[in-house]
């Protein structure tokens, strides 16, 4: 064994360290080839001596195996006691050496990448049996030149190796200074003081390797994150790395040079500094921020996509604000005629007494009507005040800009978003994907760890079963019926809604027609109650529902919103049909009207002048002046009205639903019969799909509204940023984490897709109404003109010089128009068909991927098995020798655990190469491996088996292996 | 007024929360409108009457026998709460692997789970059932001769537990508990469980098993147990007993002992 030791821990650096590299290089620039040579000479020796203890050992092989046996049982026990009592560190270094045998082994071919110092191999040339053993561990050490190592060192030794301490010591010292470039070969002496020299005194050789040492010093500490270490190495690396660096980094360069590299170096570091306190500042600026952060932790990301989405939303209406309050609202406000002036801009004489009457106010009538926040009160005069600003043109150019700014934003989004989650979406690789990215880094706080802990092994099972069940198909038909009557139980739902709600609508037009005084509240806001309710509570119904058709939870959650979607669209669509019928009733009452003030105006005119016509003209009262119903802004009325109720249904639902329902909850525990909190109603998740529909839908009124009520971007910015804080209290104050946790990354450009078709359906009654329907004679910017959008030619035609007028007649011919929609959509089918190809090259890509790596998977395979072989071989020489020597020593009962050791060390070995295949030949050869090997892990996960939380033993089984996969690359 | 309408739209919301608590319901009107109808209608006890059907019929002697009848009424006729089969293998997989020699049961209450935990015991084992109320006790008693256990393999103690624990040791002579199954009311579990700990009768690796610590639920119980670092435990989650939808636990705690 001691040998072996010593002709492989250096092999076991090479070997290691596939992922250390900087190991490597740490110590490849003190390589000496001569030592190298000499060494190689040596182990040849060993190797040799080995052959002739493996013929020996074959013959020995019965009698050992039987011993063997017999030794299994105390040895195992003794394993276990010795693992439990020894300090964490110290039983990695012994599996380390245990481990560094057999791996060496089969790395035989590396033995050329030898770094050997010249010290080592002269203190082995002294030192022997025991005292080489040792010192090949330290040898290893010096390769990695770590000092940590030394304090290790250090703790383990024993009072067998007393004697050799003055030397070890120096040894120690030796180690050190490797690292630094002023190592002088020859002797211990000198290294001892080089230790102490000062950088003034080094000759610009040594500066040069100080140097490097000094840039390797760096590399590591930004490679260290990668490292595949424990922590506490990590840490203890960082710190002696930096303080090297911070040591010997300002004293390179001489004089001047020196003084300027060590400013350099200090403004790099400010500099540094300067630029994380940016970042953080840059971070600060962000609103809510933290609050989302906050609320990440705690309830994972997916309902953090809900408050991210609701702050991008924030920030669309903010926009849309300032083009609607800023070019419309501002501008009529201040240089528009006042409040007054002319009947539109007046409350009529029978409102007049009720205008300002909190209940009036709160129905958006009154003095809120003939006010800036609606369509009526905007004056059709062409420019106004001093700055000669087109109202008008104004006025359409804001509505028009509104959904074309927010179809760019959405379509700009979703666009972002699929580049970004493009890469990932494939099914080939699905319990991959789940082993290594189904956690959620960003969770900090141990309910949700546990939670989402927990719906990651269901989502397990679930996925397993699938597996399972797509093989075998029973009661398929039971399935499918129940499918089928929880589908025609919601058409029915969404019918009745519907129903209701036309109902509803209908009957309000007739207390309308009858006039809404002689009517209560209830009544009169029954429409908005109605509509709020169902979309309140027919989710839960569906929800309800769903339970019977047994889908997979994401497939139950996409139906679930499909529904939702359904219900909010059809009671919307039903609110504008109904609307739609409401103002072809206020038009037909607009001819009436028309037709009367004409006789009105006559009347008064014919009158004034067959009395007296030289007397002044009547001035007549703004507000006596009858006038026509004015749709528009009773459109504008009924959409501010249903934002309102759906933001109070919405804020009560979180006040009851969610806070009462917690204080409750949380103060009726202590004198209630059965456990609340655990039990029935429990506290209340967020529903993020439910909230997500919410705003999505508002959202939508918004585009419909805006163009009727100005108001409307500046009411959803108030919404918006009160139900910011308000969820986030309320999401943090009353609600639990979700049982069931799901990403929200894949989600993301669904929430993105539906507001693009809400997008699209809201704007298309908007544009229907503004192109076929002729705006109101006397009310709203486009007054007495036969359309909306005609006062763009107008503008052409008054604003702009004759030839752009002509121009832009024929390229508004239909001939030219219809040849460029044409080459759009042949654009539009060029690149869809390039990037279909491009899609279908990348799958090409990736099967090739595939296959290649499955290919080197083979041979990796082979070269594996081959290796193991000789691993075997090599094993069984090395236990043989070992116990000759061991034989000699006594202290059998020692040797043979070891060896006992060696086996299972050879085994993870094996593991942790080939994978999870654990090669067959491995097991047969080693008739007592898996029985001696067994009880540890077992042995280790009884102890947790209790554990609060967890499936039994899963998260503590893997433990001792991760433990041991960085305990290779310790020493 | 409220127009109908608006009282039509709370439709969904009425009938969301009628399946929604449907199991609730039920258990409602199992629990306790058919036991008021049937207690006027025969004048007994409800105990009584499950004693009534379990002796006609189940075969004597035969626990497994006693306890089918008694599930196979409770889930059909009417709902006594027993620990129910379901759970009732959890304990007996628990009552076998400890094979404990000394166990206690805090409510014994018609003895279905005495003789589920006896008939799992080893040979020499005693089991010491408590049941405050007298009725119930002559009951369990009954049932237990019934099924075969005589006095030394179960010892019926007919007192509230809160007065037993602490003379266990004196008047009983117990030394050590291996097992302790809880099931009587939800309000006692923490005094109950703190009163043993007092007692010194718990030993490292003694076993404590309480049923129903989420239905009708023990808070108090589960956060003591959490908070003390005495006990290494897990809930079973399983449903309430003969009833399919409504959540219920059994926790399982394995003593420590001061650390």
């Amino acid at each position: 064994m001691p040998q072996d030791n010593l002709t492989t821990s250096e092999n076991d650096i090479d070997i290691g360290l596939e992922f250390e590299g900087d190991e490597d290089e740490v110590s490849t620039f003190q390589e000496e080839h001569e030592r190298e040579r000499h060494r190689a000479k040596i182990s040849d020796g060993d190797r040799e001596r080995r052959k002739r203890g493996n013929g020996r050992r074959k013959r020995a092989s019965r009698a050992e195996e039987w011993e063997g046996e017999s030794q299994a049982r105390p040895e195992r026990r003794e394993r276990g006691r010795r693992k439990r009592t020894r300090s964490d560190q110290e039983a990695k270094g012994s599996d380390r050496d245990e481990e560094v045998q057999p791996k060496t082994k089969s790395g035989k071919s590396a033995k050329t990448r030898k770094h050997i110092k010249n010290e080592k191999t002269r203190k082995m040339e002294e030192e022997e049996g025991e005292g080489e053993e040792r010192h090949a561990k330290r040898k290893k050490k010096h390769g990695s030149a770590k000092k940590e190592e030394r304090e290790e060192d250090g703790g383990k030794r024993t009072a067998k190796e007393k004697a050799q301490e003055v030397k070890r010591k120096k040894h120690k010292k030796v180690v050190e200074t490797s690292s630094e470039p002023s190592e002088e070969d020859d002797n211990d002496e000198e290294d001892n003081e080089e230790r102490e020299v000062r950088p003034e005194s080094l000759s610009s050789e040594e500066l040069e390797k100080l140097k490097e040492a000094v840039d390797e010093r760096k590399k590591l500490i930004q490679t260290l994150r990668g490292k595949p270490w424990p922590m506490k190495k990590k840490c203890v690396t960082l710190r002696e790395s930096q303080e090297f660096v911070e040591k010997y980094e300002g004293a390179l360069g001489k004089g001047k040079g020196r003084k300027l590299y060590a400013y350099k170096v200090m403004m790099n570091k400010k500099w540094m500094k300067f630029q994380r306190d940016f970042e953080n500042f840059k971070t600060a600026c962000i609103p809510w921020e933290m609050k989302i952060k906050e609320i990440e932790s705690h309830f994972g990301s997916s309902v953090a996509s809900y408050f991210i989405f609701l702050r991008w939303m924030y920030g669309i209406n903010m926009i849309l604000f300032c083009l609607t309050f800023g070019l419309v609202m501002v501008p009529e406000a201040l240089m528009g005629r006042p409040y007054g002036t002319i009947p539109r801009k007046t409350v009529p004489r029978p409102e007049a007494t009720s205008a300002m009457d909190f209940a009036v106010l709160w129905d958006f009538g009154g003095y809120a009507q003939y006010s800036v926040l609606f369509y009526g009160y905007y004056n059709n005069q062409r420019a106004i005040g001093w700055l000669k600003f087109r109202m008008p043109l104004s006025y359409f150019l804001v509505g028009v800009g509104t959904v074309a700014y927010s179809y760019m934003v959405v379509i700009r989004t979703m666009a972002r978003n699929a580049n970004e989650s493009g890469v990932g979406d494939d099914n080939s690789f699905n319990f991959n994907w789940k082993t290594f990215t189904s956690w959620d880094y960003l969770i900090g706080n141990p309910e949700m760890a546990d939670n989402k802990f927990a719906s990651i092994t269901t989502s397990f099972k679930e996925a397993i079963l699938e597996e399972q069940e797509s093989r075998k198909d029973d009661n398929i038909h039971l399935t499918r019926f129940l499918r089928v009557l929880a589908n025609f139980l919601v058409l029915c739902c969404l019918a009745g809604s519907g129903y209701l709600i036309y109902f509803v609508v209908r009957r309000s037009q007739k207390f309308a027609l009858d006039g809404l005084d002689n009517h209560t509240w209830w009544e009169r806001n029954e429409v908005n109650m109605v509509m709020s309710l169902l979309g309140m509570f027919c989710p839960m119904l569906f929800d309800v529902i769903s339970a019977l058709e047994n889908y997979h939870p994401r497939v139950a959650l996409q139906w679930q919103l499909g529904r939702i979607f359904a219900l909010f669209l059809g009671n919307l669509y039903t609110f504008i049909i109904a609307l739609m019928d409401e103002i072809n009733l206020k038009r037909e009452e607009e001819q009436i009207i028309k037709f009367n003030i004409t006789m009105w105006e006559a009347s008064l005119y014919n009158g004034t002048v067959s009395v007296n016509s030289t007397a002044p003209a009547i001035t007549i009262q703004p507000a006596d002046v009858p006038r026509g119903p004015c749709w528009e802004t009773m459109v504008g009325q009924e959409f501010v009205r249903l934002i309102i109720s759906d933001t109070m249904t919405t804020y009560i639902t979180l006040l009851i639903g969610d806070f009462l329902r917690a204080v409750l909850v949380r103060f009726l525990n202590y004198c209630w019969c059965w456990d609340l909190e655990a039990g029935f109603p429990s506290y209340s998740e967020f529903d993020v799909s439910g909230n997500v529909l919410g705003l999505i839908f508002n959202q939508g009124m918004i585009w419909m509204g805006a163009f009727y009520a100005p108001c409307l971007p500046a009411l959803n910015v108030l919404r918006l940023h009160v139900s910011m804080y308000l969820q986030c209290w309320a999401v943090m104050c009353c609600n639990v984490p979700q049982e069931r946790v799901f990403k929200a990354s894949g989600s993301n450009n669904f929430y993105m897709a539906m507001l693009l078709v809400i997008l699209f359906l809201s704007t298309l009654p908007a544009i229907y109404t503004i192109v076929t329907i002729p705006p109101s004679f006397d009310c709203g910017p486009f007054s007495g003109k036969k359309r909306m959008f005609d006062v763009i030619q107008e503008t052409l035609e008054s604003d702009f010089p004759a030839w752009f007028g002509k121009v832009f007649s024929y390229a508004s011919n239909p001939g030219l128009v219809l040849p460029f929609i044409l080459l759009m959509v042949l654009a539009i089918y060029y690149l869809q068909s390039t990037s279909k190809s491009y899609k279908e090259a990348n799958v090409e890509l990736k099967k090739k991927l595939q296959t290649q790596n499955e290919e080197n998977k083979k041979k990796k395979k082979l070269a594996a098995l081959k290796a193991q072989m000789d691993l075997e071989e090599a094993r069984k020489a090395s236990s043989q020798t070992a116990k000759q020597q061991k034989n000699s020593n006594a202290s059998q009962q020692d040797q043979e655990s070891d060896e006992e050791e060696d086996h299972s060390s050879s085994q993870r070995l094996h593991h942790g190469k080939n994978g999870r295949h654990a090669p067959p030949p491995v097991r047969e050869q080693e008739g007592q491996l898996p029985a001696t090997r067994a009880p540890v892990p077992r042995s280790y996960q009884h102890e947790h088996h209790g554990a609060p939380g967890y499936l039994p033993g899963f998260p503590r089984q893997s433990e001792p292996r991760m433990h041991r996969v960085p305990s290779l690359q310790r020493h | 007024m409220v127009a109908p309408a608006i009282a039509l739209a709370f439709i969904p919301l009425l009938l969301t929360v009628l399946i929604r608590c449907r199991f609730y319901f039920v258990l409602f009107y199992r629990a306790v409108l058919v036991r008021i109808w049937k207690d006027c209608a025969t004048g007994l006890s409800r105990e009584e009457r499950a004693y009534q059907y379990v002796l006609t019929h189940a075969t004597p002697g035969d626990p497994d026998s006693i306890l089918d009848a008694f599930d196979v009424w409770c889930s059909k006729v009417e709902f006594i709460s027993n620990i129910g089969p379901k759970k009732g293998k959890v304990l007996d997989r628990l009552v076998m692997e400890l094979s404990p020699l000394t166990v206690l049961e805090l409510g014994a209450h018609c003895g279905y789970s005495t003789v589920r935990i006896a008939r799992s015991l080893p040979l020499g084992a005693r089991i010491y059932s408590l049941e405050m109320d007298s009725r119930n006790a002559a009951i369990a008693e009954k049932i237990i001769r019934l099924a075969g256990f005589d006095d030394d393999t179960v010892e019926l103690i007919i007192n509230p537990s809160d007065e037993v624990i602490p003379r266990l040791r004196s008047d009983y002579g117990l030394e050590r508990l291996d097992f302790v199954f809880m099931d009587h009311w939800k309000k006692c579990y923490l005094p109950d469980l703190q009163m043993l700990e007092g007692s010194g009768l718990l030993g490292k690796g003694s076993v404590i098993m309480a049923d129903n610590v989420l239905f009708p639920g023990a808070p108090k119980f589960l956060r003591h147990v959490r908070k003390s670092g005495l006990y290494e435990w897990k809930v079973h989650r399983a449903t309430l007993e003969y009833s399919k939808g409504i959540r219920d636990g059994m926790a399982e705690l394995v003593y420590q002992g001061t650390k």
